[in-house]
């Protein structure tokens, strides 16, 4: 059995039109050499099914200028029932279809993920100013339980994680799946993480930058747009955790996990 | 409206429009503050905790 562990992010935007066939055969050949744990997005959906439910969603932005959901509780009911429901599953059947024996869980299932909740958020109001709101069903990732993930990989499964986790008080909470990765990637001490996305990787000055270290991609934070600064700020958290590279990437080349695992595609940071 | 900060006890003036909930900075020590209340011209303030930036999904 492999010994090597990796785990795939795939973002909400390369699920809105199914799961990319190409990522699919990749990653059995990726899963030949690698104990592989696969996590999702999926926010457009949420979004889509919230409207579609009549429960309009509300956006806040914060004093940098991050734009983000504010989950209140029927949010957090129906981003429970989209990501843990109707995208994890959809995902699991479809690796299913294709050979890849995937089980899904939430963050919830073995509490492996534990966070604490935000009692406050500081947004921008529409005057501008910042004002502190009730933090709402969102929280900070404390801790990962790996064991059901060793034991699922241990008996031949690939887990497939919707980003959700669970307090203290066992409350469901939102947490950001960039995030959620990088957290399982450092509990599994992992040799890679790599996050599937829709464009190439980082692009700075209009170029696609290859290779980053640590210390420069803290340094580019401020630089970099809010989409693409959550992953930079997942893989320099995954980092400084001890995984050992990080790679951004589109997730719909011809063989994206490969390309990323040798260096070919995206944007890979390094400690050094 | 007068603020006086908990931390190093310097006194600001706050916006007039100022509401409950609202982030106010101390000039001297650079602290945030939370308006926690408003009565009679006077406002209170208490020290903001929060964590991470990331609001999830």
């Amino acid at each position: 059995m492999a010994d090597r562990f990796l785990v795939v992010k795939v973002g909400g935007s390369l699920l809105k039109s199914g799961f990319p066939p190409t990522l699919l055969k990749d990653l059995k050949s990726a899963a030949l050499n690698h104990r592989l744990t696969l996590v999702h997005g999926g926010a457009a959906l949420v979004t889509e099914t919230a409207q579609k439910m009549g429960k309009e969603q509300k956006f806040i932005v914060s004093p940098d200028g991050m734009k983000s959901r504010y989950t209140d509780r029927e949010t957090m009911e129906v981003y429970t029932m989209v990501m843990a429901g109707k995208i994890n599953k959809q995902v699991v059947a479809f690796l299913q279809s294709g050979g890849v024996n995937a089980i899904g869980l939430s963050g919830a299932d073995g509490q492996l993920l534990r966070a604490s909740r935000k009692k406050k958020l500081i947004i921008l109001d529409e005057r501008g100013r910042k004002v502190a709101i009730e933090g709402g069903y969102t929280g900070k990732i404390e801790e990962v339980n790996p064991q059901p993930l060793r034991c699922l990989m241990d008996l031949g499964y690939m887990p497939v994680v919707a980003p959700i986790a669970v307090d203290d008080e066992f409350q469901l909470l939102n947490v950001d799946s960039d995030r959620a990765a990088a957290y399982i990637a450092k509990a599994l001490k992992a040799d890679c993480l790599i996050l599937c996305t829709d464009v190439e990787g980082l692009i700075l000055n209009g170029a696609l930058v290859k290779r980053l270290k640590l210390e420069e991609a803290r340094e580019n934070l401020p630089k970099i747009g809010h989409g693409m600064r959550k992953k930079i700020y997942a893989a320099v958290e995954a980092l400084e955790g001890g995984v050992r590279e990080v790679v951004v990437t589109k997730g719909a080349l011809e063989t994206p996990l490969t390309s990323a695992l040798n260096h070919e595609a995206g944007t890979l940071i390094v400690p050094q | 409206m007068k603020v006086k900060c908990p931390e190093c006890g310097a006194e600001f003036d706050a916006p007039d429009d100022v509401i409950v909930g609202e982030i106010v900075s101390c000039p001297d020590c650079g602290l945030e503050l939370e308006v926690s209340s408003i009565q009679s011209g006077k406002v209170d303030v208490k020290i903001v905790r929060i964590s991470g930036e990331d609001w999830g999904e």
